[in-house]
């Protein structure tokens, strides 16, 4: 009998412990985020989005905690609106979300866990944030942002050096471009005499790949900095 | 002879104050446009990107002087053929009602070459009302606004073009806008050749324009095999340059096509005034 209280209480505790709580590992993610107080990095941007036309551009990004972001360019370049830095903001701020995991999908040779999190005041404009989440790295793998005005946004992650703190040296954002509609006043070409051949399939998914070098982390950004105009 | 009454008729159409107007009014206009630009631009700008901003966010110097002179561009060179034809379309109806005509006509000089020489004029007023328009919208635009890549929205959407890129579109999309307002030049003294007052050619040139116009615009298709002739269709061709590829092929198209309405405006203009009857 005792041997057999033994064997169900060690069988027991192996499933809990394989069963990981969502909050935990959400919570190891958000300590590895809140490492970072701020940061700059050189970003290149190439945006391949149906219905806009742009050379790639490189672009200085800052962040700051909570949520400070500002993006310094040359050139005029265009990122997600949601995505960066107010997604890490989010999650930092743990009473603002309740989360539940949705099992475990493979990203490449990575075991990811699949939480989904849902803030908890209505008044935000994200409706659901699902990330798949390395708990070995304790990095966001892959995310996907629902928002009541963007639609559906998916984040791809890549890592190299700065994994440590969670900062990925790669993003790829796959955008909806249903929404997209050219102002006819503007977009009508008067003059135009040829018509189009309209596509059904045309792409509906548009991409923004951000690649990040040149790190500098901590290095104690003022918030004064982000209120300057470039 | 031919250049010697070229530079007379140059010159008298530096005499007439109306030839100011449209410099005066180009001024104003620009000057109006840039004011209101530097005031309220960025109003503009989100009416041009709105349904992009709700997904995307547009960083940069996006209000800069290469997208004020395209503002001005794309708002004035509707407008700017009355300011030519206002001008261009009594080189000839002008004469013969002041009844100067006749006097002109004792010169040494043939017909074709009166009217080969005012052409040449109005050509040359034409160039110098383009040049203050480019002058204005390039120069004195990105003086104020600074300069950065250009944002254009045509038909297929936004096309971002690098401030480095642009300067050479600028020139060539001028060069066919003259063009352009040179059909409107010779299109007003070719009507002003079978008139004998001088607002009649002015009004006809800008009820033809008005009459191509919404022919072009409008969306019936017993009308598309005459579109791509009428040469309104191809006043908007500098609009080209600022796509991505540059349209060669329909820029060059438009571009012959501008020219072919010139020629037959000339040579009718021509044919008509070595016919008219000046005696009576």
């Amino acid at each position: 009998m005792k041997l057999r209280s033994i064997f169900f209480f060690i069988t027991l505790s192996a499933f809990v412990l394989n069963a990981q709580d969502p909050n935990l590992v959400l919570k190891e993610v958000r300590l590895k985020l809140e490492k970072v107080a701020d940061y700059s990095a050189q970003v290149h941007i190439h945006a391949n989005i149906p219905m806009i036309k742009i050379d790639d551009v490189n672009a200085k990004v800052y962040y700051k905690q909570p949520n400070l972001f500002k993006v310094e360019s040359k050139g005029i370049a265009i990122l997600p609106k949601q995505g960066m830095g107010d997604l890490t903001s989010f999650l930092t701020n743990e009473k603002g979300y309740t989360c539940a995991l949705n099992g475990t999908k493979m990203i490449g040779s990575v075991k990811t866990q699949v939480i989904s999190v849902l803030p908890l005041t209505e008044s935000t404009d994200l409706i659901l944030v699902k990330l798949w989440i390395d708990p070995i790295k304790d990095v966001i793998m892959k995310a996907q942002v629902t928002s009541k005005t963007n639609g559906t946004l998916d984040i791809d992650y890549f890592y190299t050096d700065q994994v440590k703190y969670g900062l990925p040296s790669k993003l790829v954002f796959t955008i909806d471009v249903k929404k997209f509609k050219l102002p006819k006043s503007v977009a009508a070409d008067l003059h135009q005499t040829k018509k189009k051949p309209t596509n059904t399939k045309e792409a509906q998914d548009g991409k923004i790949t951000l690649e990040f070098s040149n790190y500098q982390v901590n290095k104690g950004l003022s918030t004064q900095f982000f209120k300057q105009k470039q | 002879m031919l250049r010697k009454n070229t530079i007379n008729e140059f010159v008298k159409i530096l005499a007439k104050p109306r030839s100011y107007i449209g410099i005066a009014a180009l001024t104003l206009l620009v000057s109006i446009i840039l004011f209101a630009m530097k005031a309220d631009g960025k109003m503009y700008i989100s009416f041009v990107t709105a349904s992009f901003e709700q997904t995307l966010s547009f960083n940069g110097h996006i209000l800069n002087g290469n997208l004020i002179a395209f503002i001005v561009l794309q708002m004035l060179i509707v407008h700017i053929p009355l300011l030519v034809a206002l001008v261009t379309g009594d080189l000839l109806s002008g004469e013969a009602a002041m009844g100067t005509l006749r006097m002109l006509l004792t010169k040494p000089i043939t017909r074709t070459q009166v009217v080969l020489s005012k052409m040449i004029a109005a050509a040359t007023y034409t160039f110098i009302l383009v040049l203050w328009m480019g002058f204005l919208a390039v120069f004195v635009g990105r003086w104020v606004f600074g300069t950065g890549d250009l944002i254009v929205l045509n038909s297929d959407g936004l096309v971002i073009l690098p401030d480095a890129d642009i300067l050479w579109r600028y020139g060539l999309a001028f060069f066919v806008a003259y063009l352009a307002l040179l059909t409107i030049a010779t299109l007003s003294i070719c009507l002003s050749a079978f008139a004998d007052n001088s607002i009649g050619p002015i009004v006809s040139t800008m009820a033809i324009i008005i009459l191509f116009t919404i022919i072009g615009s409008l969306d019936v298709s017993v009308f598309d095999h005459i579109k791509p002739y009428l040469f309104t269709t191809h006043m908007a061709s500098w609009r080209s340059f600022f796509n991505d590829p540059v349209p060669w092929s329909a820029i060059w198209e438009s571009i012959w096509i501008l020219i072919v309405h010139n020629i037959l405006f000339i040579g009718l203009a021509i044919f008509q005034f070595n016919r008219k009857d000046i005696t009576s």
